[in-house]
């Protein structure tokens, strides 16, 4: 009885096993090359139907496949360094996070892309799109779709939003004073990547630099730099925004603002298709602006998302006519319209049609214009995980603004000079 | 011939502990990361010296013993109860077992994720209750000092089913003749409790406490969603720093450091806590005698 069993596994396996085999040597015959790209869940959903059409116009030549990763940025970046590690990674490309690129591109992950991208493909895109794409002079990836920090207001308490955090916090207390609202300002306070994002748009505000990569100069200690984290601060103790802030990532930002309980909030482009769904209090009171800055300094946190191929692709020129297809002009239209990501070509931000449908897209391709982004260096996780710690630290109260940015300089000194990036 | 029908074991064990184990040790005496392009050069005991002086590593080290002492502690009390209230006879007994292991059963990161919003300032129910109650807002988790206690609450409700389970386990091997004869000598619940249970229950508890320690202090996924180490990094754990070396700074031979100093010292905690067991509960002469009865 036993036997017969496993003789019949094994004669399953054999067949499955031949059927396979078959299956490889049709495809090998008509050389189809399969490209994979792995992105994060709620791109690959995206996506779907941008695939289904290139595949369907390049039947019998290339096949693409889009590997579902997890929905969060962070989780993303693991499995794809798992991955990595292991050596001959699964997949031909990846779709990657503006922070992560001169880390994988020191350690040898990826291909540059210079020769398969002209000056002419690159002045196509929106100028704030430009940045986040090389390391070290070369080319690594090419934007999909442009993320920003945006400031968040609401038109039914304002006429003119805010333009300098002076004006802020007076227009948040005078609300708060009325009871129109319960705080004036909510944003992302927690000890996480989104702080840095926070803090990169006022430190850039207030006229000072994070950190220069071409001369390694650290700016946090200086006067703008104190003055960014103090302001922060400022705002729990003035009771602007609520000590709760401390804990707030981007979600539950967006809650207190979707009820309506406060009248700013900093955020990304995604929640401003969250704002306009049915179960928001505040529908068709919001406006977009930048993050306030003191007079010439306007700046918004560049966040986007962008394609490359990894190095040890057997499928570079099928990978690349798969990326220009994934960022051509008709798919960021798709992808806009029907899922709010924003645009990197310009002629998409300018397309009369489009922003006549879609006036926000206005706000955002102002936004792109002044968009930064944060220090490009392979040491940015380790830079930026000493900032949020001090920062969080100051925003609890557990340090003075002076003394923890002058704790969080120094030690990005230390990451530097033991990196021997400096002397 | 017994060596031959423990090799597959063996086999596995090599390859799943002794390897990885070898490997980070191997790692630990490297400089392995980003600025070496992920090759793995020999810098002697450089990793270890800046282990040292990492007063980062010494501060997370204090607030993951910390984390798991008072988890630990609580979760066993509790578990116990829970088991002795389990073992007993009463009607819908089977479906409180059941129901009572639902904590257990929840991936961590939903369950992290559930508290987060149940502790969420101001919308959150705990925050209401404690507005209700006049306390006012309390900011759990945006506060250094209250984010930590948070994370033990969250986790002690989550793995206690589990503690319960195993000390369930054992009270079921008690046998009941046992307490008969005890009782018969005009010993009243108490009585059995210190001389009959949690004697015959050590070796359950030890079981559990040992498989809770060596969790607990690589408390990872509930502290990463709840508070992601913060406000103030007053909540990271051990592991939450390693992990950040290894896959955030791509520093793996800081990262190997840091994990074999931490399995060094689990090592020995556990150790400790065996000892400790053994002396805290006696094997007790006189529920020996009653055995023999």
């Amino acid at each position: 009885m036993r036997h017969s069993h496993f003789i019949r596994r094994i004669i399953a396996t054999l067949f499955i096993v031949l059927i396979c085999s078959a299956g490889f040597g049709i495809a090998q015959a008509r050389s189809i090359e399969s490209v994979s790209f792995l992105m994060a869940a709620p791109f690959a959903d995206a996506t779907q139907d941008l695939v289904k059409q290139f595949n369907q116009e390049h039947r019998g030549n290339i096949s693409l496949q889009v590997v579902r990763g997890p929905l969060e940025t962070e989780a993303m970046s693991d499995l794809a360094i798992s991955s990595l590690l292991l050596g001959k990674a699964p997949f031909d490309g990846l779709l990657m996070d503006v922070t992560w690129l001169p880390k994988y591109a020191a350690a040898g992950w990826m291909q540059p892309l210079e020769d398969y991208f002209s000056e002419t493909d690159i002045a196509s895109l929106a100028i704030g799109a430009r940045e986040g794409n090389s390391y070290d002079g070369h080319l690594y990836r090419w934007p999909m779709n442009a993320d920003m920090g945006l400031l968040y207001y609401r038109t039914d308490l304002m006429e003119q939003p805010p333009e300098t955090p002076d004006q802020l916090v007076q227009v948040s207390q005078s609300l708060q004073k009325d009871k129109k609202v319960d705080w004036g300002y909510v944003w992302q306070g927690r000890q996480y990547e989104g702080l840095s994002c926070v803090y990169l748009e006022l430190i850039d505000g207030f006229g000072g630099d994070w950190l220069k990569t071409d001369s390694n100069q650290i700016g946090l200690n200086s006067k703008p730099g104190v003055e960014a984290a103090a302001w922060l601060q400022g705002l729990i103790d003035q009771g602007v925004s609520p000590r709760a802030v401390t804990n707030y990532g981007e979600a539950e930002a967006l809650q207190s603002f979707k009820v309506g309980d406060a009248a700013f909030m900093r955020n990304w482009p995604y929640a401003w298709a969250e704002l306009q769904k049915s179960d928001s209090a505040v529908k068709g009171n919001v406006g977009i602006t930048t993050m306030v800055a003191k007079p010439g300094h306007t700046t918004a946190t560049l966040g986007s998302w962008g394609l490359t191929v990894l190095k040890g692709s057997s499928h570079v020129d099928a990978s690349i006519e798969a990326i220009r297809f994934l960022t051509s002009e008709t798919a960021q239209k798709q992808l806009f319209l029907k899922y709010g990501y924003s645009p990197t070509q310009q002629r998409v931000i300018d397309d009369p049609q489009l922003l006549q449908d879609k006036p926000i897209l206005a706000e955002f391709g102002r936004a792109l214009k002044v968009a930064t982004p944060r220090p490009q260096t392979a040491l940015y996780a380790q830079i930026s995980d000493v900032l949020t710690r001090q920062l969080s630290s100051i925003l609890t109260g557990e340090r003075t603004p002076e003394n923890g940015m002058n704790v969080a300089a120094a030690n990005t000194n230390q990451i530097l000079m033991s990196a021997g990036e400096k002397p | 011939m017994i060596i031959f029908l423990l090799l597959p074991a063996l086999l596995l064990l090599l390859v799943v502990f002794v390897v990885p184990l070898f490997r980070y040790a191997w790692l630990s005496f490297h400089a392995d990361s980003v600025i070496t392009g992920l090759i793995a050069i020999p810098n002697g005991g450089a990793n270890w010296l800046r282990l040292l002086q990492d007063l980062r590593y010494w501060q997370d080290l204090g607030q993951t013993l910390r984390f798991a002492g008072v988890s630990v502690g609580l979760e066993l009390i509790l578990a116990l109860c829970i088991a002795l209230l389990l073992d007993q006879r009463w009607r819908g007994r089977d479906v409180v077992r059941t129901l009572a292991l639902i904590p257990w059963a929840l991936p961590t990161t939903v369950m992290a994720l559930g508290w987060r919003w149940i502790f969420n300032t101001p919308y959150g129910p705990i925050d209401h209750f404690t507005k209700i109650a006049g306390i006012g807002s309390l900011n759990i988790l945006g506060d250094p000092n209250f984010a930590w206690i948070a994370t033990v609450w969250a986790d002690v409700w989550k793995t206690t089913p589990f503690a319960a389970l195993i000390l369930l386990a054992g009270l079921q091997t008690i046998p009941a003749d046992l307490y008969e004869a005890l009782r018969l000598e005009g010993g009243n619940a108490l009585i059995c409790l210190r001389r009959i249970t949690l004697p015959l229950l050590r070796p359950y508890i030890l079981l559990a406490l040992l498989f809770r320690l060596a969790q607990s202090f690589g408390v990872f996924d509930l502290i990463q969603v709840l508070t992601g180490g913060g406000p103030a990094s007053t909540t990271e754990s051990i592991a939450l720093y390693a992990y950040w070396n290894a896959l955030r700074f791509l520093d793996f031979g800081y990262s190997s450091t840091i994990i074999m100093a931490s399995f060094v010292l689990i090592s020995l905690i556990c150790v400790i806590a065996w000892i400790g067991l053994q002396v805290l509960i006696p094997t007790h002469p006189k529920s020996r005698g009653v055995i023999e009865l």
